[in-house]
């Protein structure tokens, strides 16, 4: 078992009266691909803003290779090695998709070193390398989130924060994107997903986190997840219930 | 003692004018994210407009104030229908604030060509004749456009609030997409934004007339002038606009006892300033807060 | 990078060298109102530019860099009138350093808290900074600005008045351009282009914007004081209402426009239509030069927003940006 590359040790995040997150602790082995899931509301964005430093915690702390992050400014961050994807995809509208990947490669880990080819090569991973010259305001949704991915893999991270990637695709894009992020992990980067789409969950990831109204109810592997009956009864629903 | 209290008093009466010629910027900009900076141009327009009934037709400067009204009215619907809506579906809000500046050079050296850059007033036959109230004095021109200035606010105030034209323009202000699913035409309650904006800077204009000697280049200054007072008192609203002039009004004359006479311009830019980094939203907020 | 960049564009800098050159022989070949209509081209290109690194590159259109232009005209022309009496060209050297120095200090004083605004409120917040420091300028008696300052006049090689100037010019709008290609093409001007189209984005993916935006800001400042001081010599003679013109901020945002936003060869472009129109075409009828100068924003607004080069760029296969690697 590889040591944890992201490790939240009892993170709380209160809002004025509201518990965004309650007491939530995790450990994200590298080399992995994780996802954290839960019903809406649960705090699961409001995780990855933490992580970010986007937010502040207001209690407890979070570890990168145990060096502590929480409340780091977040450029600092991509420059340490954590990329983010955004669920609604925020491309630059009026560069193209090669240059829109070159940013990531330009201003990542570690500055910028071989850019081109750091840039060809997410490019590739991502199936994007004929769009290259396409306007990024252009693209249709499928494309859109392959770009964000693209982007963030550009900047070399060695953590991937992906923020429902999936959602809005069909079957097979989101069989597309389940492969990407295969494709990333085996090239040496730990994945933390957030995501709805059950089927891809179960499918791509080693561990799972499950939450609901901001505690962490339930972790393990999928059939672990799968079975247990707080999960079940807290979000996935009993087999009878399911669809 | 009594000279803080005259300073006031005459700050007031001029807020009171600079909330009027400020009310129709702030609505656009509320309404429809506009910032239109040829807004001091049509306050002039009014002005020589008003001027031009005075001196050629010897109409009185405040009876001239509804024709002035109606005929801005007309030009605002136009202007915004015709060229700023363009404008803003073209580009973007920036660009738009640019076209209004173009307009603005345009009508300025319309403006100059047809009537001269010489200064102007408009001197009614009541001018001249100060009144003494409570050991303060007051020109009752001045005072005559205060009153006026608040007629029309709240003649205003009225119109959004109670009529329908008007809840119609607060609820394409606050929603625009609701606003046009309820089967409101948006492009035209724009206009009609726009036109009475114009209206309402033209009465302006035409009472200015009566108490400043103006030019053409003023038109710059009565654009700035209003958006500090947005900046002051609060968006898209003649309460805001009438905090906002009052304000205003008095830290012109404030500044002019304090300083000096030529500092009240400064003045106002560096509070514009100021106010923008802030609280942009000016003291009242944005009376269609939520919207944008 | 800067390398790859020189490589890709050679053509273009050939074709500029050899432009150069032709320009720089116009004071020999041309009469005196051309090399002076060739003056106002290049002052009006360069003061594009400068403008053009935090508007253009960044996307933070400032209203008021007319600030600068005044600022630079008067706090060299009181040096060299206080301090360096009787030696014109080294003031002149030190005022270009003086002038470019107090642009700069005012932008960074004023750089952090202006650069929370965004879009509109950016624009008229520096609209703002500009006609207070007008204000001031103008009713302060230190700083001489109803009263009007005579500046000393620079004389070289024996050269007529609008020749030196010419040249003067023609160097600045050089330095400038080269200042320009070197942001543009380097891992900033990349920064910027992502700043302008998203900055929070930008920002997630680790371009350090605030660094980036103040720093182009005080450049921007600097060389626009600079050229103020050129400018404030060329006239002679400065007062408040000469310098610190509404005009020259919008011209700058025109040429721009005109050429082709966020560009290098754009306030080219749009410099030289809009001079050549008004001087040469329109000479005569100056009553309508704020008509026309109006007229023109309207239109380039409202049917060509991408300005020329806009022109030639849709419908052509988009060029990548950054050159080859």
């Amino acid at each position: 078992m590889s040591a944890p590359i992201l490790r939240l040790e009892r993170v709380t995040k209160r809002f004025r009266g509201l518990v965004a997150t309650n007491d939530v602790s995790f450990a994200v082995p590298e080399g992995s691909i994780c996802s954290l899931i839960g019903p809406n509301g649960a705090g699961k964005s409001t995780i990855f803003n933490l992580i970010t430093g986007y937010l502040p915690v207001s209690e407890g702390a979070i570890y990168f290779r145990e060096r502590r992050i929480d409340g780091t400014a977040t450029t600092d961050l991509a420059r340490a090695g954590i990329a983010r994807c955004f669920q609604i995809a925020k491309p630059f509208p009026e560069l193209s998709v090669h240059d829109n990947v070159r940013i990531g490669a330009l201003f990542g880990r570690d500055g910028p070193r071989d850019v081109a080819a750091v840039t060809a090569a997410a490019l590739t991973i991502t199936g994007l390398t004929e769009l290259a010259d396409r306007n990024a305001g252009d693209l249709t949704v499928g494309y859109l989130r392959r770009l964000e991915l693209a982007r963030a893999i550009a900047a070399r991270p060695v953590l991937l924060l992906a923020d429902e990637p999936c959602a809005g695709l069909n079957a097979t894009e989101t069989e597309d994107i389940v492969g990407i992020l295969r494709a990333v992990r085996d090239g040496g980067v730990t994945v933390l997903l957030v995501e709805h789409d059950m089927p891809a969950v179960m499918n791509v990831s080693d561990t799972i986190f499950v939450l609901d109204a901001g505690a962490k109810i339930a972790e393990g592997t999928p059939d672990a997840v799968a079975n247990d009956p707080r999960v079940i009864s807290a979000y996935l629903g009993t087999p009878d219930e399911a669809g | 003692m009594q000279l803080l209290v005259q300073t006031i008093a005459d700050g007031l009466v001029l807020g009171g004018l600079y909330a009027l010629s400020a009310v129709g910027f702030s609505l656009i900009f509320g309404v429809m994210g506009v910032v239109n900076l040829s807004h001091g141009a049509i306050v002039m327009m009014g002005a020589y407009l008003a001027w031009f009934m005075w001196h050629a037709l010897g109409v009185d400067p405040i009876l001239a104030i509804p024709p002035v009204m109606l005929m801005l009215f007309g030009f605002g619907y136009v202007y915004q229908r015709g060229l700023i809506q363009l404008a803003v579906e073209r580009s973007s809000h920036v660009a738009s604030m640019l076209v209004t500046f173009g307009v603005a050079l345009m009508l300025r050296n319309l403006l100059v060509l047809v009537f001269s850059p010489d200064l102007k007033s408009i001197t009614p036959s009541y001018a001249g004749h100060p009144l003494v109230l409570g050991g303060v004095v007051f020109d009752p021109l001045r005072l005559a456009a205060l009153a006026s200035s608040l007629v029309l606010l709240g003649a205003l105030a009225w119109v959004l609030q109670k009529t329908r034209m008007g809840r119609v323009i607060r609820a394409t202000a606050q929603q625009e997409l609701a606003a046009r699913l309820c089967g409101v035409n948006a492009q035209h309650v724009y206009g009609l934004t726009f036109a009475v904006s114009a209206a309402f800077a033209g009465a302006a204009g035409a009472i200015i007339g009566i108490v400043i000697p103006f030019s053409p280049p003023d038109e710059g200054l009565w654009t700035m002038n209003a958006f500090v007072v947005v900046t002051l008192g609060g968006v898209g609203s003649p309460q805001g606009a009438l905090l906002g002039g009052l304000l205003l009004g008095i830290m012109s004359t404030g500044t002019s006892q304090l300083i000096g006479p030529s500092f009240p311009n400064a003045m106002m830019f560096a509070v514009l300033v100021l106010m923008l980094l802030v609280r942009p939203a000016g003291l009242l907020g944005n009376a269609f807060a939520g919207s944008r | 990078m800067l390398s790859a960049a020189i490589r890709a564009h050679r053509w273009w800098i050939v074709a500029t060298v050899v432009l150069v050159g032709l320009a720089a022989c116009v004071p020999f070949v041309l009469m005196p109102f051309y090399v002076r209509v060739g003056q106002l081209i290049l002052l009006s290109a360069a003061l594009g530019l400068a403008w053009t690194l935090i508007g253009g590159f960044a996307g933070y259109w400032s209203f008021g860099h007319a600030a600068f232009i005044g600022l630079g005209a008067f706090a060299a022309g009181l040096f060299e009138v206080e301090l360096m009496k009787g030696q014109p060209l080294l003031g002149f050297g030190l005022g270009l350093l003086v002038g470019a120095g107090v642009s700069a200090v005012a932008a960074a004083l004023v750089a952090w808290p202006i650069l929370r605004l965004r879009g509109i409120y950016f624009a008229v917040a520096m609209l703002g900074v500009s006609q207070v420091l007008a204000e001031l300028n103008n009713n302060v008696d230190i700083f001489k600005g109803s009263m009007g300052l005579v500046l000393p006049r620079i004389a070289a090689f024996g050269l007529r008045p609008e020749a030196v100037f010419y040249y003067i010019l023609l160097i600045a709008t050089v330095v400038i351009t080269v200042i320009a290609f070197a942001i543009k093409n380097a891992r900033i001007g990349a920064g910027l282009m992502a700043m302008r189209e998203d900055e929070d984005t930008a920002r997630m993916l680790g371009v350090p914007t605030e660094r980036a935006k103040i720093s182009m800001f005080i450049l921007s400042a600097a060389l626009t004081g600079a050229l103020g001081v050129i400018y404030a010599h060329s006239l002679g003679y400065i007062t408040t209402s000469s310098v610190y013109r509404t005009e020259f901020s919008l011209n700058m945002i025109v040429y721009n426009l005109l050429g082709g936003m966020g560009t290098i060869i754009g306030p080219f472009i749009g410099s030289a239509v809009m001079v050549i129109l008004t001087q040469v075409v329109l000479g005569q009828l100056l009553s309508i030069h704020m008509f026309i100068t109006g007229a023109l924003l309207v239109l380039l607004v409202l049917l060509a927003p991408k300005g020329i080069t806009g022109w030639f760029r849709a419908g052509l296969f988009r060029k990548r940006a950054g050159g080859a690697e």
